[in-house]
């Protein structure tokens, strides 16, 4: 998908998706959708950050949070997917690591939904089509 | 089919679509009511809605015109209309459901969606045979890259 405005800067800075010690920062994508995998995965990594796995629902989501831990730094959970929806899957995540760092990624932009995610303890609510811009911004700002 | 709906439905359609294209034009053709049962031009996207509303949403397009649509969105000329063409046209269903979903959400309907199905085939036909006629208002969306069909066919629940 094409960005609006997304041009290099004239300065160098350092990928965000590197952390200060030169390894990646990790992450992990839930979603059922090849494509909005694929579409994450080429911004993330653009920009230096790893995609250690993928899910494709809920379920499998949270049996690889488990299997992976510690070793993700950040989880993309998408809402609307088969089995297992991406809120329950927070709720299991949560529950399961309280210092999870969970960003939500949907289609869906109702407002209770966001207040819901947030309140269970998603750290941001990103709503699609994606922005890169915006997506890089909001992960940054999760992982400061 | 209130009429509250086919606002929302046809402006979200119209703006999301045009969004993934990186701002192609997208024209709309003239609204329509249709019985349910619909041949498909090639390929139908398919999300369920359930909740104060029930029904389906259904996205109808050519082969031809999916694949096209699905290489915009992946930045890249498909070759052939594979699993990944399958799953953009699939999310493309889903965007703009979603977002109608909210929009009718915020004017005082709840309800869901469902993860979308697809299907692709020649001659097919999509009827929902649950005795009264629910009637679906068809909205036409005309690309450059052919038309989309968008196929509303839902009613309150009582």
């Amino acid at each position: 998908m094409k960005t609006k405005q997304d041009f290099p800067s004239i300065n160098e800075r350092p990928p965000e998706g590197l952390k200060e010690d030169g390894t990646c920062f990790r992450v992990l994508v839930i979603d059922d959708s090849m494509f909005v995998a694929k579409q994450l995965g080429q911004i993330l990594t653009s920009e230096g950050y790893e995609v250690v796995a993928t899910a494709v629902d809920g379920k499998d989501g949270v049996e690889k949070y488990k299997e992976l831990c510690p070793n993700v730094d950040l989880v993309t959970m998408d809402i609307t997917m088969p089995k297992m929806d991406g809120i329950t899957a927070l709720e299991q995540i949560m529950a399961f690591d309280k210092n999870a760092k969970v960003v939500m990624v949907s289609a869906l932009g109702k407002e209770e939904l966001v207040k819901k995610s947030l309140m269970l303890g998603a750290k941001s609510y990103i709503v699609k089509p994606l922005d890169r811009k915006k997506v890089l911004e909001r992960i940054a700002k999760v992982l400061n | 089919m209130n009429v509250v709906y086919i606002n929302p439905f046809v402006a979200t359609s119209i703006s999301i679509l045009q969004e993934v294209l990186g701002g192609a034009e997208v024209k709309r053709g003239d609204l329509g009511l249709k019985p349910t049962a619909v041949p498909i031009m090639g390929v139908a996207a398919l999300v369920g809605l359930a909740g104060d509303v029930e029904g389906r949403v259904l996205f109808d397009m050519t082969i031809d015109t999916a694949l096209k649509i699905a290489s915009v969105m992946n930045g890249e000329d498909l070759p052939e209309f594979d699993d990944l063409a399958k799953a953009t046209i699939s999310e493309l269903a889903n965007l703009i459901t979603a977002q109608v979903v909210t929009k009718l959400h915020e004017l005082g309907f709840h309800f869901d969606l469902t993860p979308p199905a697809l299907f692709v085939g020649q001659k097919m036909e999509v009827a929902a045979l649950d005795g009264e006629n629910v009637e679906a208002l068809i909205v036409p969306l005309l690309t450059e890259y052919g038309k989309v069909e968008i196929n509303f066919s839902i009613r309150e629940r009582v």
